[in-house]
C-alpha cells in the first residue's frame, strides 16, 4: 500500500464525515477518493478490469445510497437540476457541455495513438496443487505427502546437517542459474526469462507453502502446472529427469535453510 | 623481481597513481573470521572452501571463478601484475561482474564486504608482501568526449593493437580473438566493445579508463599505464573511441518485434538497406539449461532482430555478434547431445595447458611487463595475440577443431494461439507443435523442422518453404529470412496480428548443436498495419454521442422543470 495516497485520503473522507458539506461534494470526493486508491494506492498495479468492476459497483452503492432516502436524494438533485436550468449558471452549462465531449475525445486520442503493447497473459504465480501427482514412477497423494528428511532436524541434527549441505550442492549445481546465489532469483539467466524465476528469499513465496508443494513444482517443473501457470512459458525444468527424490528433499531443506524460513505447517483437519 | 616494481613505480605511475605506498592490511583476527562465515555460506560453492576456485559450481561455470590462491584479480586500481587494493576487492563483491555467474551483493554492509575481503586475502601469501602492492590509480573526472577525440581514439586503437583482439568495429572478433586463453588455460572471449552492459568491470566511462590502465591480471589484456604507450592525454580519448563503438550503456531488451510494411518488394538480395526503416528489437539469449543437452555457457548474448512485410512477403533479418564464422562442419537442431560431462567439457575449454603455477616463470611474473616497459612482453611469452604472424607450435594447436557449424532458428507455432496458451517454448510439445525456420550456416539451407518437443523434432517438407541469405561481417552474422505472408499450409502473418516468437542459435565454436543451444523465451512479432486508421473518426464520434445526449438530458431536465426556470 502507498500510503502517502491512502492516508491523505481516508483523512479528507473522515472530515466530510464531521463537517457538514453538500450531498453532492461529499459523493464527489468519495467517488473520486476511492478511484484514486485504487489506481494509486497499491503497491502492486490493479488491473483497468478489476478498477472498472469496483468502481461500477461503488457506483450503484452510491446510487442506492443517495436514492435511499428523499432528503438525500433532493440534496443531489436540486443542485444539479438549478445548475441546467438558471439563468445565471448559462456560460458555465455551456462551459461544461463542451468540455465533457472533449475530454472524451482526447482519451480516444490517447488510447489509440498509445504504443502497442504485446498481448499479456495474467499467469498465476502460486497455482491450486492437483489432488496427487506421479514421480518416480510412485504416486504421491499431495495433501499428505511429508518431507521425510524433515523429523530429523529433532531426531538427528547431524544428519540433518549433511542432507542440507547435500542440498546446497544440488542447488549451486542445478539452481541458482536462474533462482540467484542468493536465491533472490537474480540468477545470471534470469533476465532472459518470462515469467522471472522465484525469489525464495521474499517471505511471500516458500514460506507460505508447504513442502509438498515445492517437492510437486521441482519434481514436474513447467509442464507439470496447470493452464493458468502458464506450463509453455515457464522455463522450470522437469527435475524427475536430472534429480533423484532424495536430492529434492535436500535441496527442498536447503532453502529453507538459507533463507532462514520455515514450511507452512499443515492445516489441521477437525 | 618485486623489489623491481618499487623502482618502476617511483619512474612510472607518479602521474595519476595515489602517492602513499600501500602496506598490507590484513585484518584482525575476529574480521577475518566474521569474513569467513560469510564466505563458507555465500562464496565457497563456487570459489572453494579452500579458495581454489574449485568449488561445486565451477565446473558448470564459465568464466571460471576466481582461484584466489594465485593473487591474480583482475578488476583492480593498482598496476598489473599487482594485488588489488583493499577497496577494489570490496567493490568488486558488491558490484559483480555482468554477464558471469559473479553476481552483484548490494546487501552486504560496508563493514561485512571489508570482513570478506579480509578473509579473502588469507588466500594467497602475496596479500602480506609488501612489494606485491601498488599505488592505486586516481582516475580524474572524464572530459566530456568530442568528434576529435573519437577520431584521436580510433587512431589508438588501431596503432596500439587493441583491434588485434577486440576486432576492427569492436565486435571482439579480431584476428588473433580465437586462441586468447587465460592464464589458466581457458579459452577467453575479448570483450565485445558493442554491448558495454557485458564489461566485466562496469560499464561507465570510468571502468573502461581503469582497464586498461591497470590491465585485467590472469588474461591477455595488458596494461597501458605506461606514458610511452599512451600518452596521459590519449587516455580518455580512446575511452571515447570504446564508447562511440556501442549505442547505448544499457542492452534496452524488447518484448515486442514490430514488422513494418516495406517500401517495396522484398528481395533476398536487396540487402539490409530495405530493413533500414524497422525498428530493431533486442532480445535476450540464455543458454537452453531446462532439457537435457544443457548448455550452461551460450556463447552468443542476444539476437537483433527487424522485421518487414508487403502484400505477398514477410521478411526477418537476425543479426548477433560472433567471434568467428564457423561455416565448416554442419549442425542440426535434432542431434542428440550426450549427458553434460565436466571432465569432458573442461578438457574442450581448456586451449592450452595452463601457465607453471608451483614454480613462478618469466611468463608467471605478474611484474615482468613493468620491468620491461612493454605491455606486450607478458603476452609474447604467455598468449601472444599476435602469434598468428608466427604460428608456433602452441597457438596453431590451441585453435581447436570443431565438427559443428553456426545455426540459427526462428520458432512459431504451428497454429497461432486463440487463447493464452501457446506450445512449450523449448521446441513445442506432443499438443502444439512448433515451426522452426532453421538454417544451418554453412550451407544455408532453409530445413523446416516440426517440433513436438526436444524428443521429436523432425525435418518437415508439408510447411510453407521460405527463403534464406547469410553473411558474415566483422564479427556479425547478418540472416535474412523470407516467406510468404499467408498460407495454407502454415501460419500466417495478419496484418495488426500478433504471432509468438522465439530465436535459438547455435555457436558451432562453442560446440553447440542439438538441444546444446542459445535460446529466447517467447515474444511477440506484430505487424504494424500499412494502412494506419485516422484517429479522428472515433474522436468525432464519441465526443458528438456525448454532446447530444448532454444536450438530451439538459432539454429534458428544463422541460420537467420549466416552472423553475421562471422562478
Amino acid at each position: 500500500m502507498h500510503l502517502y495516497v491512502l492516508l491523505p485520503i481516508l483523512a479528507v473522507m473522515l472530515l466530510l464525515q464531521w463537517r457538514k458539506v453538500g450531498m453532492l461534494v461529499w459523493l464527489f470526493v468519495y467517488w473520486i477518493g476511492i478511484f484514486v486508491i485504487l489506481k494509486y494506492g497499491f503497491t502492486t498495479p490493479v488491473p483497468q478490469s478489476v478498477i472498472s468492476l469496483y468502481m461500477g459497483i461503488i457506483t450503484f452503492a452510491l446510487i442506492i445510497y443517495i436514492s435511499w432516502d428523499k432528503k438525500r436524494f433532493r440534496a443531489v438533485v436540486d443542485p444539479l437540476v438549478a445548475f441546467m436550468t438558471r439563468r445565471r449558471y448559462t456560460v458555465p452549462l455551456v462551459l461544461v457541455v463542451v468540455l465533457i465531449p472533449s475530454l472524451v475525445a482526447t482519451s480516444v486520442y490517447l488510447s489509440r495513438t498509445a504504443p502497442v503493447q504485446a498481448p499479456f497473459f495474467a499467469r498465476t504465480v502460486h497455482p491450486a496443487t492437483p489432488a496427487s501427482i506421479s514421480a518416480f514412477s510412485t504416486d504421491y497423494d499431495l495433501a499428505t505427502l511429508d518431507n521425510p528428511l524433515r523429523p530429523l532436524e529433532s531426531d538427528d541434527p547431524q544428519a540433518f546437517a549433511r542432507h542440507v549441505a547435500n542440498g546446497r550442492a544440488v542447488y549451486y549445481e542445478n539452481c541458482h542459474y536462474c533462482h540467484g546465489d542468493d536465491m533472490t532469483g537474480n540468477g545470471q539467466f534470469a533476465h532472459g526469462l518470462n515469467p522471472i524465476p522465484t525469489n525464495f528469499a521474499d517471505s511471500g513465496t516458500i514460506a507460505m507453502l508447504q513442502e509438498s508443494y515445492l517437492f510437486w513444482r521441482i519434481a514436474k517443473g513447467a509442464p507439470g502446472l496447470p493452464e493458468e501457470g502458464g506450463p509453455w512459458e515457464s522455463a522450470m525444468p522437469v527435475w524427475e529427469n536430472f534429480l533423484t527424490e532424495e536430492e529434492i528433499w535436500e535441496v527442498v531443506l536447503f532453502l529453507y535453510d538459507f533463507t532462514d524460513q520455515r514450511p507452512r505447517a499443515r492445516e489441521e483437519v477437525h | 623481481m618485486r623489489k623491481a616494481l618499487l623502482i618502476a613505480s617511483v619512474a612510472g605511475w607518479t602521474i595519476g597513481w595515489s602517492a602513499a605506498q600501500p602496506q598490507p592490511d590484513l585484518g584482525s583476527e575476529q574480521q577475518r573470521a566474521a569474513g569467513k562465515i560469510l564466505y563458507d555460506q555465500y562464496c565457497s560453492q563456487c570459489h572453494g572452501e579452500k579458495g581454489d576456485g574449485l568449488g561445486v559450481a565451477a565446473p558448470y561455470l564459465k568464466p571460471k571463478p576466481r582461484d584466489f590462491t594465485r593473487g591474480k584479480f583482475k578488476i583492480r586500481t593498482t598496476p598489473t601484475g599487482a594485488v588489488p587494493s583493499h577497496e577494489d576487492l570490496k567493490e568488486i563483491i558488491r558490484r559483480g561482474m555482468p554477464y558471469t555467474s559473479m553476481p552483484d551483493w548490494p546487501q552486504f554492509s560496508d563493514q561485512e564486504l571489508s570482513n570478506l575481503a579480509y578473509y579473502i586475502k588469507t588466500f594467497a601469501d602475496d596479500f602480506e608482501d609488501p612489494a606485491a602492492y601498488g599505488d592505486s590509480l586516481q582516475i580524474p573526472s572524464p572530459p566530456s568526449p568530442s568528434q576529435e577525440s573519437i577520431d584521436r581514439g580510433r587512431q589508438l586503437y588501431l596503432n596500439m593493437g587493441c583491434v588485434r583482439c577486440h576486432g576492427d568495429v569492436g565486435r571482439g572478433d579480431g584476428s588473433a580473438a580465437r586462441e586468447q586463453t587465460d592464464d589458466w588455460g581457458y579459452h577467453l572471449r575479448p570483450a565485445d566493445m558493442t554491448k558495454p552492459w557485458t564489461f566485466r568491470g562496469g560499464n561507465q566511462r570510468e571502468d573502461v579508463y581503469r582497464t586498461f590502465m591497470t590491465g585485467l591480471n590472469g588474461t591477455p589484456m595488458p596494461s597501458y599505464a605506461d606514458e610511452s604507450t599512451l600518452a596521459p592525454e590519449d587516455r580518455w580519448p580512446l575511452v571515447d573511441y570504446v564508447f562511440s563503438l556501442s549505442e547505448s550503456p544499457e542492452p534496452n531488451y524488447a518484448s515486442l518485434l514490430k514488422a513494418v510494411p516495406a517500401q517495396g518488394p522484398i528481395d533476398s538480395e536487396g540487402g539490409l538497406e530495405q530493413f533500414e526503416t524497422a525498428p530493431l528489437a533486442r532480445f535476450p539469449l540464455v543458454g537452453q539449461i531446462v532439457e537435457r543437452g544443457r548448455n550452461f555457457y551460450p556463447a552468443v548474448v542476444d539476437v537483433e532482430v527487424k522485421a518487414i512485410y508487403n502484400n505477398e512477403d514477410i521478411a526477418f533479418l537476425v543479426e548477433w555478434n560472433d567471434v568467428f564464422a564457423e561455416t565448416q562442419g554442419s549442425n542440426d537442431p535434432s542431434l542428440a547431445v550426450p549427458a553434460w560431462d565436466p571432465e569432458a567439457e573442461d578438457k574442450f575449454e581448456l586451449l592450452k595447458p595452463p601457465a607453471a603455477s608451483a614454480s613462478p616463470s618469466a611468463s608467471d611474473d605478474p611484474f615482468a611487463d613493468a620491468e620491461a616497459a612493454d605491455p606486450f612482453a607478458d603476452q609474447q611469452q604467455a598468449a601472444d595475440p599476435f602469434a598468428e604472424d608466427q604460428p608456433t607450435a602452441a597457438t596453431s594447436s590451441s585453435v581447436r577443431a570443431t565438427p559443428y557449424s553456426d545455426a540459427v532458428a526462428i520458432q512459431f507455432p504451428q497454429q497461432i494461439p486463440s487463447g493464452n496458451p501457446k506450445p512449450y517454448f523449448v521446441f513445442g510439445d506432443a499438443q502444439k507443435p512448433v515451426e522452426l525456420w532453421f538454417t544451418d550456416l554453412s550451407n544455408n539451407i532453409p530445413q523446416l523442422y516440426l517440433g513436438r518437443g526436444s524428443v521429436s523434432l523432425n525435418p518437415s517438407d508439408s510447411g510453407e518453404p521460405y527463403e534464406v541469405k547469410s553473411s558474415f561481417d566483422q564479427g556479425r552474422w547478418s540472416v535474412f529470412f523470407k516467406r510468404k505472408r499467408t498460407s495454407r499450409r502454415s501460419i500466417s502473418f495478419q496484418e495488426g496480428g500478433f504471432v509468438p516468437i522465439a530465436f535459438s542459435v547455435w555457436d558451432g565454436f562453442n560446440h553447440e548443436r542439438g538441444n546444446k543451444r542459445g535460446l529466447t523465451s517467447w515474444f511477440s512479432l506484430y505487424l504494424e498495419p500499412s494502412q494506419k486508421p485516422s484517429v479522428i473518426a472515433p474522436m468525432v464520434q464519441n465526443g458528438l454521442t456525448i454532446l447530444v445526449l448532454q444536450v438530451l438530458i439538459i432539454f429534458g431536465v428544463r422541460r420537467k422543470f420549466a416552472q423553475r426556470t421562471e422562478e
